[in-house]
């Protein structure tokens, strides 16, 4: 069945890199798989997102209300895939925060968790929030909040949690301990949240 | 066997595949992949890969191989078609012996910054063919195709794609390694073939190349790729509905086909030029109602419109020129569907939330792109903007130029610093046309590196010859950083043998520039003087600002102090962060536990700006790095 997977974030926080290990799951079990990938930007602080869709897709771009999955490195950017999620999909929220400048002065012009949920549920979307940040710095590895998050949608997308390892120390060949430590604890979080 | 490609790397995939024995290109986005890919294989494939100059010069280095028997790939955006059209207009009239194919990647839905522009006009106005690909598998396909064409032809062959497809990466069935065949170098003394000398002359070629047109649609028309795709295809269903389309649509037509199931006949055209008029005669005498669908210009609805009324064929035509499709952007989902809705003459439902999904965009945060931690570019502009101020001049008095790439950033917050984008190397160019319409205060023009070398030097002799004042500022970080850190001819942070490093300040004098000064962006305090003296020299005067790109520079494990922020004496002023803009700065405002402050994090690079504008001292060196 079609899986759509819409990866929302800003520059610097592996987006790319977790659609990257998504797809090369879905080419591991033999799937068909589309990956769009909005480049150019993504190093000089701008929004960045991905679009993964496993099994028979035509397009690479998701349609309007398809996505079953909307998984955001950062909490706000969330709202940009709003018109993507399907009713009754997951959105997972990182609760990390980058704020541009003007946040910086207004922090308060930041949108809230409460406003977020108000509006998803508004959407009939699931959702679940993570603290990718904080998971990443117990396991001892702060860079992994991407893989915290690939440990989340896996669970939520029913992907095979050991072909999931083999592809993850496939696609990151060091600190293999950690990022297997990060995805399973994520894994887990998402399973205690929605069981 | 199935590979995970990008359109672009199916490219790359497909021309090793046909044989092709040398690759020249321009960076450019969406279509800069073709080589990167190849240049990560360099070692292993014994055949030329370089990033030229310009466009111009790489199509002529793939001409030259295609006239001396060899098949050969050049590779640009569509703004470089523009660059290097003049010298393909006059090789498509004299033709080839090789296979000669020119890549061309379109950015309909600009998801960089550029014109619209649709070079399927150009096919035509050129006389060469042009394949359009609807798919990655294609990008893979057509190459070997548009190779085998041109081959048959002896012309050259263009291979469009556009951003959606090229950097789309999806399962690509890639051929076993066949055996290649490599063609002999022999490059004929022709020139009633190879030189335009005489109207005879010219005239004929033109013929020859009307002729070879004609040609390349009999081959193309039936042409089946080696996965078994059609390049033109018709499927004809019980019903008076159509469409017919072409390029990256097609997946998004099936989409919306597959949610709303209907009846409908279609034709998709792969070669867009020369059109197959006779395919699209027989089409249009089963259809009542068509749609076209093409993104940016109706080049194909306008002859299909042609050729209706040629037929004396009464269609109601449902596309552009109805105003029923924008010429404008890429085509969503939602744009095909109301096609698909135009052509039904009724509503296709689909949930709909658009209230809510109008509250979500009111909500969202805006993230308006500045320069990179580190970046060099912001020391320039920095040290520009204080130049002007210290001169007394207002920041609306000076006019300063920009250009293409990473440079042009300083048009954004907080610098404000360019006042316009044209197309490579055009700041210089424009930055005299001012002063020629009376501007009395100095015009700047800044400009980067790879920009320079493009197309900066004829405009900058051309200030020069003419004695316009003028500062130029060439912002040299020594990469073409903002296409994905390719290397050009003024690179000299590689260790590379085979090439030989071309010097800006070299080249500055050759052009007859009088004052040339070097700067080091990190170094405020004294860019700002030169810069100064760069604006009030009454003639041409060139600063070049040179340090690496920082990006780069950190793949290289350069290393440099890093800064903090001393919280004792930090006064939350915010002036280091309303001059800089500095991803690796965080402001905490003032809270009931704490006055406001900022924080650098570690991403910090270590350029040291913020120390230079901090006005109480707080910011200080951290790490000592030998």
């Amino acid at each position: 069945m079609l899986n759509n997977l819409y990866l929302v974030g800003v520059g610097g926080q592996g987006v790319i890199r977790l659609g990257q290990i998504i797809t090369a799951y879905a080419m591991e079990e033999g799937q068909k798989v589309k990956f769009f990938k909005q480049i150019g930007m993504a190093q000089r602080g701008g929004a960045v997102h991905c679009e993964v869709r496993i099994s028979d897709a035509f397009s690479s771009r998701i349609p309007p209300y398809s996505a079953d999955v909307v998984a955001a490195l950062e909490m706000s950017e969330a709202l940009k895939a709003a018109e993507f999620i399907k009713p009754g999909g997951t959105v997972i929220l990182n609760k990390s925060k980058v704020y541009p400048i003007d946040i910086m002065i207004n922090p308060e012009t930041y949108p809230t968790l409460q406003k977020m949920e108000e509006v998803f549920k508004k959407l009939k979307a699931m959702l679940i929030s993570i603290d990718a940040a904080n998971i990443a710095l117990q396991i001892g590895l702060p860079i992994a909040e991407n893989i915290v998050m690939l440990g989340a949608v896996s669970f939520v997308s029913s992907f095979k949690k050991e072909l999931m390892i083999e592809v993850l120390k496939k696609n990151i060949p060091h600190e293999i301990k950690k990022n297997t430590d990060a995805f399973l604890e994520g894994y887990r979080t998402a399973e205690g949240l929605l069981i | 066997m199935k590979k995970l490609l990008t359109g672009n790397e199916a490219i790359a995939e497909g021309a090793m595949a046909a044989g092709v024995e040398v690759v020249a290109g321009y960076p450019g986005t969406p279509s800069t992949e073709v080589i990167l890919s190849l240049m990560a294989k360099r070692k292993e494939l014994d055949f030329h890969i370089e990033w030229s100059i310009n466009e111009k010069v790489a199509f002529e280095i793939a001409a030259g191989a295609a006239w001396a028997g060899k098949r050969a790939l050049v590779t640009m955006k569509m703004s470089g078609l523009n660059v290097a059209s003049d010298s393909i207009a006059n090789v498509a009239y004299s033709g080839c012996t090789g296979g000669l194919v020119i890549f061309v990647a379109d950015d309909p839905g600009v998801h960089a910054g550029m014109a619209e522009q649709d070079s399927r006009y150009y096919a035509r106005s050129m006389i060469v063919p042009m394949l359009d690909v609807a798919s990655q598998q294609e990008c893979l396909d057509y190459v070997k195709a548009a190779f085998d064409i041109s081959e048959k032809i002896q012309g050259p062959v263009l291979l469009r794609s556009t951003t959606d497809i090229s950097h789309t990466a999806s399962d690509v069935e890639i051929s076993k390694k066949m055996t290649i065949e490599k063609r002999e170098t022999y490059f004929k003394h022709d020139i009633t073939k190879y030189t335009k000398a005489g109207a005879a002359l010219c005239m004929a070629q033109h013929r020859d190349a009307l002729d070879r047109l004609a040609e390349s649609l009999k081959i193309g028309d039936s042409y089946i790729t080696e996965s078994g795709i059609k390049v033109n295809e018709t499927h004809f269903a019980n019903t008076k509905y159509g469409v017919i389309y072409s390029g990256a649509v097609e997946g998004t037509l099936r989409e919306v086909l597959r949610r709303f199931p209907i009846e409908i006949s279609w034709l998709k055209i792969g070669l867009v030029h020369p059109l197959p008029e006779d395919r699209i005669k027989e089409f249009l005498k089963t259809v009542d109602r068509l749609l076209v669908l093409e993104e940016l210009e109706p080049l194909i609805e306008t002859e299909v419109m042609r050729l209706a009324f040629q037929i004396g064929k009464k269609v109601e035509i449902m596309g552009k020129l109805d105003k029923t499709l924008s010429l404008i952007g890429d085509y969503s989902f939602t744009d095909i569907k109301k096609g698909l809705e135009a052509l039904y003459q009724k509503k296709f439902a689909i949930e709909n939330n658009q209230e809510i999904i109008k509250d979500t965009k009111k909500l969202q945060v805006k993230r308006p792109i500045s320069f990179c931690t580190g970046c060099p570019h912001r020391g320039t502009y920095y040290a520009l903007n204080k130049a002007i101020k210290n001169l007394r001049y207002k920041k609306d008095e000076i006019i300063i130029t920009g250009d293409i790439g990473c440079t042009i950033l300083g048009m954004n917050k907080p610098f404000e610093s360019c006042w316009t984008e044209v197309a490579m190397g055009a700041s210089i160019g424009m930055a005299q046309g001012f002063k020629w319409a009376g501007i009395k205060k100095p015009v700047v023009a800044t400009i980067g590196d790879s920009t320079f070398f493009h197309a900066g030097i004829p405009p900058l002799i051309n200030a020069v010859y003419q004695k316009v004042p003028l500062a130029v500022i060439i912002l040299d970080n020594g990469w073409t950083a903002m296409t994905g850190f390719e290397e050009n001819p003024g690179t000299i942070y590689l260790n590379e043998t085979d090439t030989k490093r071309v010097d800006l300040v070299n080249i500055c004098q050759g052009c007859g520039v009088d004052k040339i000064n070097i700067i080091d962006p990190y170094n405020p305090e004294e860019s700002i003087k030169v810069i100064e003296e760069a604006i009030e020299y009454p003639g041409v005067s060139v600063v070049i600002s040179r340090r690496e790109c920082a990006l780069q520079a950190k793949r290289r494990r350069v290393k440099l102090n890093k800064f903090k922020v001393d919280i004792s004496k930090c006064t939350g002023c915010r002036i280091c962060l309303n001059q800089l803009a500095c991803p690796a700065m965080i402001f905490h405002p003032k809270t009931e536990h704490s006055k406001a402050f900022m924080e650098i994090t570690t991403d910090c690079f270590g350029c040291g700006l913020c120390q230079y504008t901090c006005p109480t001292g707080a910011i200080e060196v951290i790490e000592d790095v030998e």
